[in-house]
């Protein structure tokens, strides 16, 4: 029971990192509609800022989680504006097949620049584990759970009460034909890409804690991110965090319960979103 | 097409030619070359359906590892006709299970394929897990160039294969059917088939590489057989040669190949690169391949 | 030779088609017309396959093909033209109506094949436009290919939909020429109209839908004395 207790906190501790990844790849596909595979790489990034942050000048990654937001939203838009921009016009295929190449290209370019060495960010509270009775997390779980609720609160009060956060709804609901597009809602587009990786360099930087940063640490992630948007349907942005938290529990039950869970783990991922993507293709007629 | 043929004389000559200290580097690499264009002009069939496969680094792998593994009881031509099987028979199931998933939804459901492949061999112990391995070379070592003339016989099997599928009655169903699927079917394709189909022989073909491939490297280990480079190259190169043609994967995976292996000396780890980027650049500036630029030419059909 | 019988279909709250009976007769010309959104559009999605419904029964040529797939309805002589033309984009005139005659009949050799579609191409005057890529046709020529297409599957009974649809009335008098030219080569012809003087000039009989039933059917100046029909078209202010 208390083991079942224990997998079931861990996985919704872990859920918070994979909610807050996936929201900002469910901006990406259901605002601007671009299959955005290089969306982890954008993770990679943030947890390498927070690494360089606290080598170089022993800058505290909950400090980073600020500047890594303002690193890779400037990298977001700056990549909407170069790369996305151009294909939007193009057909769904070129547009998968250039950021699956941002993505290769991010990697790799990561891979000659550091080595692929994972680098942790050992900060003074890393092992410290709360206890509640006999259950207990590590407090970067813990600390990294809180903060992305509490992101994912503020994304849900940008869009659901502001302007702007309206006119970004407004865009994802009713996409117009590339070539009619106006400068209000290209401007749209560039907030909501940027947001997009925004939001998954912040969660880079508890990736970087957590975890630690190399260059295919965002690749799994990217993976992840699909499975949970296609499980909360496209363009769902509100069934991201449930489906988040399912899949966080599935693969928390799968790591603790199935001997050798460990390798099984990612293959929970993608036999569900296996499963979930055929399944709906032959139900509807 | 005169290309193709001097791209593949030179391939059956050149351990003839005076390579001196070169030799062993070149014939490897040029062994890589063939496999890996093979794999690409394999990936390029399934395309001409319209169906985007990341599924393809499986297929090869799944026909790396049934090689390798029934090479001894089999010989090599059985085991390597098995390695495709092998690949034919998920392909068909994968097939099934996947008929109705479109673009993006289709090509995240093969990499959710590959990766749960991935997996199964990892965690498998008659497959080696994740130690690997051990292969034996091609008709045990009997002939020192016999790895070499499978690697060209793959890629002029697929060759073949690709130039005449585009000139049989197949290619307008599959033209059909990539172009307009409901159309297609109102006019009596029977759409379902041709992809499955086209599925089927695709992935032998992608199984038969791996098995070559097998029998080349002489050690097989899961992330290499099954990683995402073997997909990633699958599909850059037809994109950056031309989608649909048979010169245009020949050619750019030559092309492609020759940078990879460059890279590959020179900076290690990380070469890969190379794809990302030439993808992006493709993707921006030469969106139908290398072969719109000779496009202009009479004949130049897309299948 | 088409016998449609309480065919039903509904969309989420909407009733698309409601107990639609229906009959073609071999060698006729049959009008369907209604006011917009009347489900005639629907009518040929179900005779044709792309959508499957929910009750009723059609037989063709004494057959049972309610839950038949497209490319069988095809195969036993079924043929239909859409709408909104989609051509294959990246294939010559001459390929898209191989695509049709290839494959329109199970068992169609080569030879064949280029010999219906070369009949075909004469009698619907593509010759000029036949190796154009079809992705860079006019209005008019996007519309014969359409019909071509549906030509070159040998069909017994050939669904038109809306096919006069922005074209000119010069235009639109020689496609009435070309579809009487298909009845007489020994194609039944199912036809969705707006266009009143073409139906007038073309149909046999006409078939009125509304709201997903049908609610009237017989000769056309027969039918367009009948109340309810002028209701339909005419009446409906509120």
């Amino acid at each position: 029971m208390e083991l079942l207790l224990q997998t079931l906190i861990n996985g919704i501790l872990a859920a918070g990192i994979y909610a807050l990844v996936a929201s900002g790849l469910a901006l990406a596909v259901g605002v601007v509609g671009i299959v955005n595979f290089a969306h982890g790489e954008f993770s990679m990034i943030g947890a390498f800022v927070s690494y360089l942050l606290f080598v170089s000048a022993g800058i505290d990654p909950l400090i980073s989680l600020g500047l890594a937001a303002l690193v890779l939203f400037s990298v977001g838009a700056i990549t909407y504006y170069g790369l996305i921009r151009p294909v939007l016009a193009a057909p769904e295929l070129n547009q998968m097949l250039l950021t699956f190449g941002i993505s290769v290209a991010l990697q790799n370019i990561a891979l000659l620049v550091f080595g692929a060495d994972t680098r942790v960010v050992s900060t003074s509270y890393q092992g410290s584990t709360i206890a509640l009775g006999s259950i207990s997390f590590g407090v970067p779980p813990f600390a990294a759970f809180v903060l992305s609720v509490a992101l994912l609160g503020a994304l849900y009060w940008f869009l659901g009460k502001t302007r702007l956060g309206f006119a970004v709804r407004a865009v994802a609901q009713n996409r117009l034909a590339p070539g009619l597009l106006g400068i209000e809602t290209q401007q749209i587009y560039l907030l909501a890409f940027g947001l997009s990786a925004a939001l998954a360099g912040v969660a880079g930087v508890m990736l970087s804690v957590m975890l630690y940063a190399s260059p295919t640490v965002g690749f799994a992630y990217t993976l992840k991110a699909f499975a949970i948007i296609v499980m909360a349907g496209l363009g769902n942005l509100r069934g991201v965090v449930p489906a988040a938290i399912i899949l966080a529990l599935a693969e928390a039950v799968v790591s603790t319960y199935v001997p050798g869970g460990g390798g099984w783990v990612e293959a929970v991922f993608f036999l569900v979103i296996f499963v979930a993507l055929t399944w709906r293709s032959w139900r509807v007629r | 097409m005169i290309l193709a043929g001097v791209l593949l004389l030179v391939a059956l000559v050149l351990p003839g030619l005076p390579l001196g200290q070169w030799r062993a580097f070149m014939l490897d690499a040029a062994q890589f070359a063939f496999l890996i264009s093979g794999l690409a002009l394999a990936w390029d069939l399934l395309a001409r359906t319209g169906q985007l496969s990341l599924a393809h680094g499986a297929f090869f792998g799944l026909g790396a590892y049934a090689a390798a593994l029934s090479a001894p009881a089999l010989g090599t031509i059985p085991a390597l006709l098995l390695g495709g099987a092998t690949a034919s028979l998920s392909s068909l199931l994968l097939g099934l299970a996947t008929l109705r998933l479109q673009g993006m939804y289709f090509a995240i459901a093969t990499l959710a394929f590959s990766e749960v492949m991935r997996t199964l061999v990892l965690k498998s112990q008659f497959t080696g897990g994740s130690i690997g391995l051990p292969v034996q070379p091609a008709f045990a070592g009997a002939y020192p160039l016999g790895g070499y003339y499978l690697a060209v016989a793959l890629l002029i099997i697929c060759t073949l294969v690709s130039l005449l599928l585009s000139r049989s009655r197949l290619h307008y169903a599959m033209a059909a059917t990539r172009q307009g699927e409901a159309v297609a079917r109102v006019l009596g394709v029977s759409v379902v088939r041709v992809k499955l189909v086209t599925f089927t022989i695709s992935a032998f073909l992608a199984g038969l590489a791996g098995g070559v491939y097998a029998m080349k490297t002489l050690f097989l280990s899961p992330y290499d057989a099954f990683g995402l480079g073997r997909a990633v190259e699958a599909l850059v190169i037809p994109i950056f040669g031309g989608l649909y043609t048979t010169t245009g994967p020949l050619l750019g995976g030559l092309i492609i190949v020759s940078l990879e292996t460059w890279l590959r000396l020179r900076i290690g780890e990380g070469y890969l690169v190379v794809y990302g980027v030439i993808l992006v650049l493709t993707i921006l500036f030469l969106p139908k391949g290398l072969m719109s630029l000779f496009a202009r030419q009479k004949g130049a059909r897309h299948a | 030779m088409l016998k449609v019988t309480g065919l039903t279909k509904r969309f989420g709250g909407v009733v698309a088609a409601s107990k639609v009976n229906l009959e073609v007769h071999e060698g006729e010309i049959l009008a369907v017309i209604g006011p917009n959104g009347a489900g005639k559009s629907t009518l040929l999605n179900l005779l044709s396959g792309l959508v499957r419904p929910d009750a009723g029964r059609i037989e063709f040529l004494g057959q049972d093909i309610t839950h038949a797939a497209p490319e069988f309805r095809t195969w036993k002589g079924l043929g239909r033209a859409f709408q909104i033309v989609q051509p294959f984009p990246e294939m010559t005139v001459r390929e898209n109506l191989m695509v049709g005659a290839l494959y329109g009949k199970p068992g169609t050799s080569m030879p064949t094949a280029q010999k219906v579609v070369q009949q075909v191409i004469e009698l619907t005057g593509l010759a000029a436009k036949a190796d154009t890529e079809a992705g860079e046709l006019t209005l008019l020529e996007d519309k014969r290919l359409e019909l071509a297409r549906a030509l070159c599957t040998q069909p017994r009974l050939l669904l038109l939909d809306e096919v006069m649809a922005g074209l000119r009335p010069a235009e639109a008098m020689e496609a009435v020429e070309l579809v009487k030219q298909i009845r007489a080569s020994g194609v039944t012809v199912l036809f969705i109209e707006h266009l009143m003087p073409v139906v007038r000039a073309l149909a046999d009989r006409v078939v009125v839908m509304d709201y997903g039933e049908v609610i009237a059917a017989g000769g056309y100046v027969e039918v367009a004395a009948n109340a309810r029909v002028r209701e339909a078209y005419l009446g409906r202010s509120a």
